[in-house]
């Protein structure tokens, strides 16, 4: 009968320096690990605003505008045509200084920029200076957030059909390395230099002009059904075309890396030596292929995850889909820069947040990983 | 196997498909209406004929032709596209000319306006930099730019021939041009491309500036080339990049040196209008503007473009010296410095010599527009500014030969600001919706709303009321009547009486009567009385059911003053800009009778056409925009504003970080619904000090209860009194519903008479060889349609005579001698004045029901 000998007081004491180190040692790294992405948040976020503003020089393409839009609108005023020139001069700076006054002009743009990255920092994402939500608001909160369930359909549909279908494909075509179909998509993934919004003018005129049998753009059929089952079925209908856009333009090259990317990981010595032994074929796959690969696939699905945010600028454009990046394409346009701020810090944040978890999810995933080692 | 197999399918149908794009889809078979087209203007030979003028058709219904239109957003670029592929019947907004060859070959019709006018602006300072030199400070430099260019070539070239080349600072064959005609025809003959021309005239002025033609070719000062900086355009319709590279391959081929500066409005506005302009940023810079509508009068264009004391107030138009005699006439004729018609258009003739002379813009092209529509669609549209803009437009869309039915049209953007008519959207394509649910108005001052704009002469017609009369004072250039509804008379004074409100004071909320304001007695400059129908508050209703009442008119003005006043709830200072600028020249409206309904209306502002100057005091927008007001949401939005949760406009709702009101959507509309039922609760009167004289406890009642249905049944607030209702409105969608309005008082076809444009075909004919020094006959031949023009609808033949070298010898008018057929006598002496060779004659016919002249031309051998 064996007896267990009780830990020795040093044993205790030594294991319980080591818990604390360990704990001290994740505290410091959180810290450190929080403070720096906070940082690079601010900085980020400081040098999105500086470059919306060009460092000061939208100012003075605003205020040629306003001139222009405020002498353009009393030149066309018959009142105003028998008045006075020099009445007339007085009224018209004096909507010029009021107009300016709304957007800001009159506080200097690096107390302003000051002003948006503190506001920005905090989440408080103001107000647009030219641009309203679809149902006319002014609040950024709001214009994002009426475009966001369009972009993440729009996104969630094709990103997540792509990544899915990419990984499965190209593990299928790792398994039958040199065949026909893997010749095919290295043949084809140059294709992906093609960008999506070009894929979609050719689907528009294939299938809505030629064919006729899908529409040209839009979200939804006008005017939309009011039952919610048909309302559904317009949306699909008119998804398939952006998102077939896509989904084509990044579909060979996606493959084409995640099989070279099996691929890499086929060959491994440990893998042939499973192989030798005699594993089964699915087996060898799921622990020494995928496995090892697991700390790369979540890194990019969860990149795809928060990319969904930023929606696809020119072919939410090219489709007229309510999305954010269409909203993100007029906010730069007109130089509205507290959309674009407010987008940006979202983005940040998420991507910092991302960045973050994925340092324990490494380690969760990955033995050979230790966070704060 | 199987995967190869269904390889080869799909790599089948992707080549199937892609054969397919690249035939593109054939032309539909559907006939094909003929348009006018514009042809090579300034030498422009015959006007192109529409369809003549259809029947009225007969009809019981009320309110639009159709039963419903779905407007949604539709991509420019893939307009045409989607009205061969069937998924839309109209494309409303208007496409640039570079796109007409497009709408043609798709078997489509389409409207033709006119889209805007481009020209070079040019810099007119001496530079700060002594050794830069800034040639077009040299006033003669500038007028050489006139002859430097082509502008028929670019109208071929870049335009697709579809604009018309532009030489004045009016618009090419509209009203104003019409009127000028002889003018303009010479002034377009003495300025003809001519690059010869223009070369020696820069060279002789080049050289007293102390400029010297380098070996090379260049023009030098000091050694050093002279360089000009040409701000292009390269955004907007793209037709200014190519316009801009044009220009300077020309300014280069007489020596100059230029550095093209290709840039985006925002990019080239502060450089352009935001620098000072003698230090030296630019020289030149392709400007453009847009048209507001059918203008008739274009007399202020000579202060607006050329002067120091133009609307523009800033540079480049501060800096430029202008002729004396230029500043004189061209800020006279904006002030309306004048007696009389004559003197005006003498005055406007010299000024367009002078402005030619001077300068400062170059004008190179007035833009024609299209928007395309399905064979069986017809369309009423603005000759001007197109459908979107044209009130009638809404009122006559239809299927042809049709009653109801669904259409689609497509547009630009929807919903692009809030919807509200005090201080909401703007844009053409909301603007166009909110006037298919209102009554009409010119679109020459939110005053005329009730009258029905013309769209094809910039006239009003009256739309909702029973007679009006004008008076003005003597002496003012008013015409008289242009189209023959309107009792005008001219008087010697137009004394305002004791009680007309001119004014209003927010802390009573009362208006402020003539008696009040001015103690000592006042006149104005004209007078408008209009008196409304005997049933006019059994027949009219609004969208909810209401009738309309007196105090729907006197809440609409109410509302405009209040605004402006500090002492107001409601106050706004970008409201108070505007009633600071409409006090001065406002004398004061009175209610004389309120059954039947007779307003009289007072002011120092007139326009020259006697329609424009009657004021029917529709309750309209106040500010005018497009839409009207009841007074009920007027009531629940004043609500809203004085608590501070909303505000009506973007500047007040900014300054205060809250919502601007939209009467359609978004957050606007639970705050609007929380006021409409505290309003209904308490049988809210707005202004109660003054409306509650309008109103009785059961229209109040009426009014709420109504306002809280229609609510229930549309969810927004949005209602009117025209033909069509806005029946859903989907924002995130940009998609909207209208429906007939079977309650509105009209039937449909009350302006189905103005289906087609009524434009003239003119045939010239005569001898072939003319002697000199002996009379000489030729023959005109008005036509519309097939048939022969009525000659009572036309003002006027005028007729040109040209010598051999492209000069004007005589102007004169045809005489009339048949239905739609007159003659043009030259006399002994005007062919003596004729040299052997070749010479022509023009002739412009000035027809009364559209706005557009039609020219032809004959050429001609002279003998001795």
């Amino acid at each position: 009968m064996s007896v267990i000998a009780p830990a020795s007081s040093e044993q205790v004491v030594a294991k319980k320096k080591s818990a604390f180190s360990t704990v001290t040692r994740m505290l410091r790294y959180i810290g450190m690990r929080v403070l720096t992405l906070f940082t690079t948040v601010v900085i980020g976020v400081y040098l999105t605003i500086l470059i919306a503003n060009m460092g000061g020089y939208v100012d003075q393409i605003i205020r040629g505008q306003i001139r222009d839009t405020i002498t353009q609108s009393v030149a066309n005023n018959p009142t105003m045509r028998n008045m006075d020139p020099d009445v007339r001069r007085k009224l018209i700076e004096e909507q010029i200084a009021l107009e300016e006054k709304r957007r800001g002009l009159d506080t200097p743009v690096a107390i302003r920029n000051f002003r948006h990255l503190t506001n920005a920092i905090q989440l408080d994402l103001g107000r647009a200076i030219n641009m309203t939500s679809d149902s006319g608001s002014k609040q950024v909160r709001l214009i994002l957030l009426e475009r966001l369930p369009a972009t993440l359909l729009l996104m969630g549909t094709s990103q997540l059909f792509l990544f899915f279908s990419s990984i499965y494909i190209a593990l299928n075509l790792s398994r039958n390395y040199g065949n026909f179909w893997d010749k095919l998509v290295i043949a084809l993934s140059p294709t992906s230099a093609i960008p999506s919004w070009f894929y979609g003018i050719f689907l528009i005129l294939i299938f809505a002009a030629g064919f006729k049998i899908l529409p040209f753009g839009g979200m939804v059929s006008s005017p939309p059904p009011t039952n919610p089952f048909n309302y559904s079925m317009s949306v699909l209908q008119h998804l398939i075309l952006p998102g077939s856009a896509l989904v084509i333009s990044s579909f060979f090259l996606s493959v084409y890396n995640y099989r070279t990317f099996f691929l890499i990981y086929s060959s491994e010595d440990y893998v042939d030596m499973a192989r030798a032994k005699g594993l089964h074929a699915k087996d060898i796959e799921r622990r020494y292929i995928l496995r090892p690969t697991l700390p790369n696939i979540i890194t990019n699905f969860s990149l795809l995850i928060i990319a969904l945010w930023t929606g696809a600028l020119f072919t939410e454009t090219v489709f007229l889909w309510p999305g954010l990046g269409r909203t993100l394409y007029q906010a730069i346009g007109l130089y509205d820069t507290p959309i674009i701020v407010g987008s940006t810090i979202i983005y940040a944040y998420l991507l910092a947040m991302t960045v973050f978890l994925l340092d324990f999810v490494y380690a969760a995933v990955d033995p050979r990983v230790r966070v704060g080692n | 196997m199987k995967m190869k197999k269904a390889f080869n399918i799909l790599s089948l149908l992707v080549i199937l498909g892609l054969l397919l794009a690249a035939c593109a889809p054939a032309a539909t078979d559907a006939p094909v209406e003929e348009q006018p087209v514009a042809t090579d203007a300034p030498a422009v030979t015959e006007e192109a004929a529409p369809a003549a003028t259809e029947e009225v058709p007969s009809t019981e219904r009320r309110g639009g032709w159709l039963d419903e239109i779905d407007f949604s957003v539709v991509s420019s670029d893939s307009a045409v596209s989607q009205l061969q592929a069937g998924a839309i019947d109209f494309y409303s907004f208007n496409l640039s000319s570079n796109t007409l060859q497009d709408i043609k070959d798709a078997g489509l019709n389409y409207t033709q306006s006119y889209g805007g006018n481009y020209g070079i602006s040019l810099n007119p300072a001496v530079f700060e930099d002594a050794a830069v030199m800034n040639p077009f400070s040299n006033r003669k430099i500038r007028e050489a730019l006139n002859w430097l260019i082509d502008r028929n070539y670019i109208n071929q070239e870049i335009y697709g021939g579809g604009s018309l080349p532009k030489l004045l600072p009016i618009t090419t064959q509209l009203v104003e041009y019409t009127n000028l005609v002889d003018t303009a025809r010479t002034l377009e003959t003495k300025y003809a491309y001519d690059l010869e021309k223009a070369r020696a005239q820069i060279a002789t002025e080049m050289e007293a500036m102390g400029a010297n033609l380098g070996e090379d070719g260049k023009w030098q000062i000091d050694g050093e080339p002279v360089t000009l900086i040409f701000l292009i355009r390269s955004d907007g319709d793209g037709t200014r990049q190519p316009m801009g590279d044009y220009v300077s391959n020309q300014l280069e081929e007489v020596g100059f040196t230029v550095d093209r500066q290709y840039k985006t409005s925002s990019e080239a506005f502060p450089i352009w209008l935001g620098s000072d302009a003698s230090s030296g940023q630019w020289n030149l810079y392709t400007a453009g503007y847009l048209p507001s509508g059918l203008t008739r009068d274009e007399r202020a264009n000579i202060q607006q473009y050329y002067l120091p004391s133009s609307v523009q107030a800033g540079e480049p138009f501060i800096s430029n010296v202008a002729d004396p005699e230029l500043q004189q006439l061209g800020d006279d004729l904006a002030q309306g410095n004048f007696a009389n018609k004559e003197e005006r258009d003498a005055m406007l003739a010299r000024a367009l010599e002078l402005a030619l002379e001077d300068s400062l813009f170059v004008w190179v092209v007035d833009q024609l527009v299209y928007a395309p529509y399905n064979s069986n669609v017809s369309v009423t549209y603005d000759l001007a500014a197109g459908y979107e803009v044209a009130f009638m437009g809404n009122y006559n869309l239809r299927f042809v030969d049709q009653e109801g039915g669904t259409m689609k049209v497509g547009t630009n953007d929807l919903f692009t600001q809030p919807w509200n008519t005090i201080a909401g959207s703007n844009w053409v394509w909301d603007s166009n919706i909110m006037r298919a649910t209102s009554q009409g108005a010119t679109g020459a001052s939110s005053a005329t709303a009730g009258m029905m704009g013309d769209p094809y002469t910039g006239l009003g017609w009256p739309q909702r009321f029973e007679s009006a009369s004008i008076e003005y004072q003597a002496g003012l250039p008013i015409t008289n009547n242009n189209l023959g509804w309107l009792d005008v008379q001219e008087v010697d004074e137009i004394p305002v009486p004791e009680d007309a409100w001119v004014d209003w004071d927010a802390t009573t909320q009362t208006f402020i009567t003539a008696a009040q304001k001015f103690p000592e007695g006042t006149t104005a400059k004209t007078k408008s009385v209009v008196v409304y129908p005997a049933d006019l508050y059994e027949t009219v209703k609004w969208h909810d059911g209401s009738p309309i009442s007196v105090a729907d008119f006197v809440m609409a003005f109410a509302i405009f003053l209040d605004r402006g006043k500090p002492e107001s709830a409601i106050y706004d200072e970008s409201g108070a800009l505007s009633v600071d600028a409409f006090l001065p020249s406002f004398k004061g409206w009175r209610i004389t009778s309120t059954d039947p309904l007779t307003i009289e209306y007072y002011s120092d502002t007139y326009a020259a056409d006697a329609e424009l100057n009657v004021a029917p005091l529709w309750p309209g927008s106040p500010t005018g925009l497009a839409g009207e007001n009841a007074w009920q949401v007027l009531a629940v939005s004043n609500l809203s504003e004085e608590a501070g949760e909303l505000a009506y406009s973007s500047d007040k709702a900014d300054a205060n970080s809250i919502e601007q009101m939209s009467w359609v959507g978004g957050p606007s509309l639970e705050i609007l619904k929380k006021y409409m039922d505290q309003a209904q609760a308490e049988s809210y009167i707005p202004y109660e000090a003054t409306l509650g004289q309008f109103l009785t406890p059961e229209e109040v009642t009426l009014r709420y209860e109504n306002l809280a249905k229609w609510y229930g049944d549309h969810a927004h607030f949005w209602i009117g009194t025209g033909p069509y209702y806005l029946d859903q409105v989907f924002t995130t969608e940009k998609s909207l519903v209208l429906k007939n309005f079977a309650d509105f008082p009209d039937l449909a076809n009350r302006w189905s008479s103005f289906s087609d444009p009524k434009r003239a075909r003119v045939i010239l004919d005569g001898p072939g060889q003319v002697t000199a020094g002996q009379e000489s006959i030729f023959d005109v031949t008005v036509n519309l349609g097939d048939d022969a023009y009525p000659t009572a609808d036309i003002k006027q033949v005028k007729y040109i005579l040209y010598g051999s070298e492209g000069n004007v010898l005589e102007v004169g008018n045809a005489e009339a001698v048949g239905e739609g057929q007159f003659q043009v006598t030259l006399s002994a002496d005007a062919t003596s004045q004729l040299e052997t060779g070749s010479a022509k004659l023009e002739v412009a016919v000035v027809p009364i029901p559209v706005a557009i002249p039609a020219f032809t031309s004959f050429e001609f051998v002279v003998v001795k």
